[in-house]
């Protein structure tokens, strides 16, 4: 199979404080982020000549950020979407550069995902007028993302006999991971009763099920192989990717069989040949945690263990640090705060280089003690591979895969 | 251009040349559940589109549907996002498997309906009473001289296999 393995790689991460009121612009985030990301990868403004991002009309546009920087574009290109974008603008950085557009990509999503444009689709967007394909669901009441995926969980639940309990497991282990992450939102570690407890959002979702609306700016720095050899930082080598693959009908998915399969059921297919690996090749997952479900959906269909057997998978102690396969160590949209999908990305670099910013008084310069205890470590031993899996609804989905 | 629809604190908008959903919001309002026939492969589709997902042909029927079918998923809304929503809590959004075409052209298939669960004055049927594998009907809510929107009441028929509700 002719791939682009190991020829692009990410070198530099950054982002803002998460928080829930930021007090300020989207490009006034976005700026910070990308600078990050610049002065991480040890490159200048000038070194960057491409530019790509996604928004859903929440956000402030690349001509305007890379102005503020003072960055020449040979490419840019701005992308409507949310989650599933990151691991896909990755493939397409990679496609930029190998086709000579440009040399180095930045990409960013920034937003005011509480304060200002709720991404839960409360407030403002609430009361909307209805028009168009929005007339099959919305009247009935079912416009969030939790109300969209919910009639998937549930028949999940009924196919295969998936718990609340199980699923619950999830924000347990993110919660102990974030509890390790000087910038998450919820530090505080749950029980699996805690979740259970949670009030109902739209059953089978628990309030604890659900991610946290964030204001935050994210960026990652895309260039080739040849050009990381002199920079700062060990690179995170792409080995594979897969972008926006979706099931065969995405506008209407719930009617679509089996409605418990999810768009990774296809993109393993595209990724996993490209890397050369199979999941058990796989140290750390940063399975997108919109919902607890959405993580244990991503997990079974990419094959981390058999299709209707993720409860099981992710309450046996596997995902959690310490465990064989951690996923989302930073405790990412459950418990960090909601990028649209980067954090994942930008935690999994810094497993690959050592280097995460947990407590350990010496972690950015690799130095960690591997105490998974509240307050300490959350760098995973000699973490080889990562893999990311990105989720935007049901029906479509992204991957990516990476090497020390 | 009619002037939009007011519905629990939303505008619904269908306007004349809505090549969608315009005559299938009238047939709704003449009581008649309609989905899009293919001309070339005799297959029906919901919601309404223009090209057929199976043969790609353009050439297509209103056709009528007995409206009878079994709940194949569904959600409790507890935290409702709508303003108009809030006082109708907790209400079940239902997906419906319609008995038409069930299974077909693939065996994971069927024309599948999104709606509420309604009682027969249109408020939402008690969660108690919410499972999949249940029989259903339609019904139309009545919103304007051109528009009605299907809503599903349980019927009285025995559920042919496995009834199943979210435990708790």
């Amino acid at each position: 199979m002719n791939t682009l393995r190991d020829k692009y790689c990410i070198v530099g991460v950054g982002e803002t404080e998460y928080s829930r009121s930021s007090r300020r612009t989207t490009r006034a985030m976005a700026v910070e982020a990308i600078r990050k990301a610049i002065l991480d990868a040890g490159l200048k403004a000038a070194d960057v000549d491409g530019m790509l991002d996604y928004q859903g009309g929440d956000s402030t546009l690349a001509n305007s950020v890379a102005s503020d920087l003072g960055i020449r574009f040979n490419f840019y290109m701005d992308v409507m979407g949310g989650g599933s974008s990151t691991e896909a603008l990755v493939g397409l950085a990679m496609g930029a550069i190998e086709a000579g557009m440009c040399n180095t990509v930045a990409i960013y999503r920034s937003m005011n995902g509480y304060s200002e444009f709720r991404i839960g689709g409360t407030g403002a967007r609430a009361a909307q007028p209805v028009r168009g394909l929005d007339l099959a669901q919305v009247p009935y009441g079912m416009r969030s993302a939790g109300q969209n995926f919910a009639p998937t969980f549930m028949r999940h639940m009924y196919e295969y006999g998936t718990t609340s309990e199980q699923v619950a497991h999830v924000r347990v282990a993110h919660s102990k991971h974030a509890s390790q992450n000087p910038k998450a939102l919820l530090k505080e570690r749950v029980t699996v009763q805690d979740v259970l407890n949670s009030r109902w959002i739209v059953k089978p979702l628990h309030l604890l099920d659900c991610c946290l609306e964030t204001d935050n700016a994210t960026c990652i720095i895309v260039t080739s192989t040849e050009r990381a050899r002199n920079l700062k930082h060990r690179p995170a080598y792409i080995m594979g990717v897969a972008g926006r693959v979706s099931k065969p009908r995405l506008d209407f998915h719930w009617a679509h069989g089996p409605i418990s399969r999810v768009a990774g059921y296809y993109a393993k297919d595209i990724v996993f040949p490209q890397a050369g690996i199979t999941p058990e090749d796989v140290d750390v997952t940063g399975s997108y945690d919109a919902f607890t479900f959405t993580t244990m959906l991503q997990l079974e269909e990419y094959g981390f263990c058999k299709k209707g057997e993720g409860g099981a998978y992710v309450s046996s102690g596997i995902i959690e640090l310490g465990g064989k396969r951690p996923n989302n160590t930073s405790g990412s949209h459950l418990c960090e705060g909601y990028t649209h999908g980067m954090s994942m990305v930008i935690e999994n670099v810094r497993q690959l280089r050592g280097t995460v910013d947990d407590y350990c008084p010496r972690a950015t310069d690799g130095v960690h003690t591997y105490d998974y205890s509240p307050g300490h470590c959350r760098q995973v031993k000699d973490v080889e591979i990562t893999m990311n899996l990105g989720w935007a609804m049901p029906a479509t989905g992204s991957a990516l895969i990476m090497r020390r | 251009m009619p002037q939009p629809v007011q519905y629990r604190g939303m505008a619904l908008i269908v306007p004349d040349n809505d090549s969608e959903w315009k005559e299938f919001y009238e047939h709704a309002r003449a009581h008649r559940l309609v989905v899009r026939k293919c001309n070339a492969c005799g297959l029906m589709r919901y919601p309404p589109t223009h090209a057929c997902p199976w043969c790609m042909d353009l050439g297509w029927t209103w056709q009528e549907v007995s409206g009878r079918g079994t709940i194949y998923s569904y959600e409790i809304v507890a935290h409702a996002i709508q303003p108009g929503f809030k006082a109708l809590t907790p209400y079940a959004v239902v997906l419906i498997e319609l008995d038409e075409q069930r299974g077909k052209p693939t065996a994971d298939e069927a024309l599948r309906v999104i709606a509420n669960l309604v009682q027969p004055d249109f408020t939402p049927e008690p969660e108690a009473n919410v499972a999949i594998g249940k029989r259903v009907r339609v019904v139309f809510q009545d919103l304007a001289d051109h528009m009605a929107l299907p809503q599903f009441t349980l019927s009285e028929e025995p559920a042919p296999g496995r009834l199943w509700r979210l435990p708790g």
